[in-house]
């Protein structure tokens, strides 16, 4: 029954990360340029930092407990006599733990997507599929300048 | 068992390093076995995907964010070089042949920063403007995007994975189940 209960809800965590775009990381409302080019109003603004502020505590216990977790496992991976069992139950708080945290971050997402509109959400998540599309572009030149001219394709 | 400093002989290039780099977030992609046990690569990589943020967004800012003086400046002192190159004892056909081009391409260029000064493009990553508090925010959300999806560097999990470029591990670490 446990095992059913913890698949159905990775499962349902799996659907609501496909249908929830990656978003500019960090504060992302806080920048200008983005503020402006998604036209957020201060009304918005203010909404989204209090629905931040009221997460932040979980944010910041549920990163505590992964790393924590993350750092028992690395104990026992280094040690050589480890015991399987131990370290499955350590693989298990890990990604436990990581699901806690996956879980108040989109819920936290996705009440900062109630705030906006549906216009303001799709710009924003093209603005930011653009951003990475550009940044790939340039890094690519980027290592296009450094390759060797021998090696470079004409 | 983890190579602390540089004492393998098989470390990653930089064009290696920077390929590992440049790879798109969040797309699973086969890592090189022996990031599992270098640290210094593995510290290497995470300093090269940080630095390539860094070039990535600021190459095209700093150039659009230059003052419009300062391109003035710098077709004034074309021209100007321009203008000396056509001193007596040179024929004048012979300056306007190259002249001509020069003064059009720097009009083109003007025009070209023009237009990209009325749409600079946009820094998803500025932090300048933030406040001390906001940047730690930010910091936090930063670092629950990359826990949270499973992306952070030096994970347990990439000291399980088998190197095929290094020597057969000791029997008796084999036969540990």
């Amino acid at each position: 029954m446990k095992r059913l209960a913890a698949a159905l809800f990775f499962a349902s965590v799996a659907a609501t990360l496909a249908a929830l775009p990656d978003l500019p990381e960090g504060k992302w409302w806080k920048r200008p340029r983005i503020a402006a080019e998604i036209k957020l109003t201060a009304d918005q603004e203010s909404r989204i930092e209090s629905i931040f502020s009221h997460a932040r505590p979980t944010l910041i216990d549920r990163k505590a407990t992964l790393e924590k977790k993350q750092g028992e496992l690395d104990d026992a991976l280094a040690d050589a006599n480890a015991d399987r069992r131990a370290v499955a139950a350590r693989v298990e708080a890990v990604e436990n733990a990581r699901a806690e945290l996956q879980k108040a971050r989109i819920l936290m997402v996705l009440d900062m997507k109630q705030v906006l509109k549906p216009e303001q959400w799709e710009r924003l998540v093209r603005m930011h599929e653009e951003f990475r599309q550009q940044r790939r572009e340039r890094f690519g030149r980027f290592l296009e300048r450094r390759r060797p001219l021998g090696q470079r394709p004409r | 068992m983890k190579v602390e400093n540089g004492t393998s002989a098989d470390h990653l290039t930089d064009d290696e390093l920077s390929s590992l780099a440049l790879a798109p977030t969040g797309a699973p992609e086969p890592l090189p076995a022996h990031l599992s046990a270098c640290l210094r690569c593995s510290r290497l990589l995470a300093e090269w995907k940080s630095a390539l943020s860094e070039i990535g967004a600021e190459d095209e800012d700093v150039i659009a964010r230059r003052p419009a003086d300062e391109w003035r400046e710098a077709e004034d002192a074309t021209l100007a070089a321009i203008r000396r190159a056509g001193a007596p004892g040179r024929g004048r056909a012979r300056t306007l042949r190259w002249a001509i081009p020069a003064a059009a391409a720097l009009f083109l260029f003007a025009l070209a920063i023009g237009e990209r000064r009325a749409a600079p493009p946009v820094a998803f990553d500025d932090p300048a403007g933030l406040s001390a508090q906001d940047r730690a925010d930010d910091a936090l959300l930063r670092d629950v995007d990359r826990l949270a999806s499973g992306d952070e560097a030096g994970s347990g999990w990439s000291a399980l994975a088998p190197d095929p470029e290094r020597p057969e591990p000791a029997p008796a670490a084999e036969k540990r189940s």
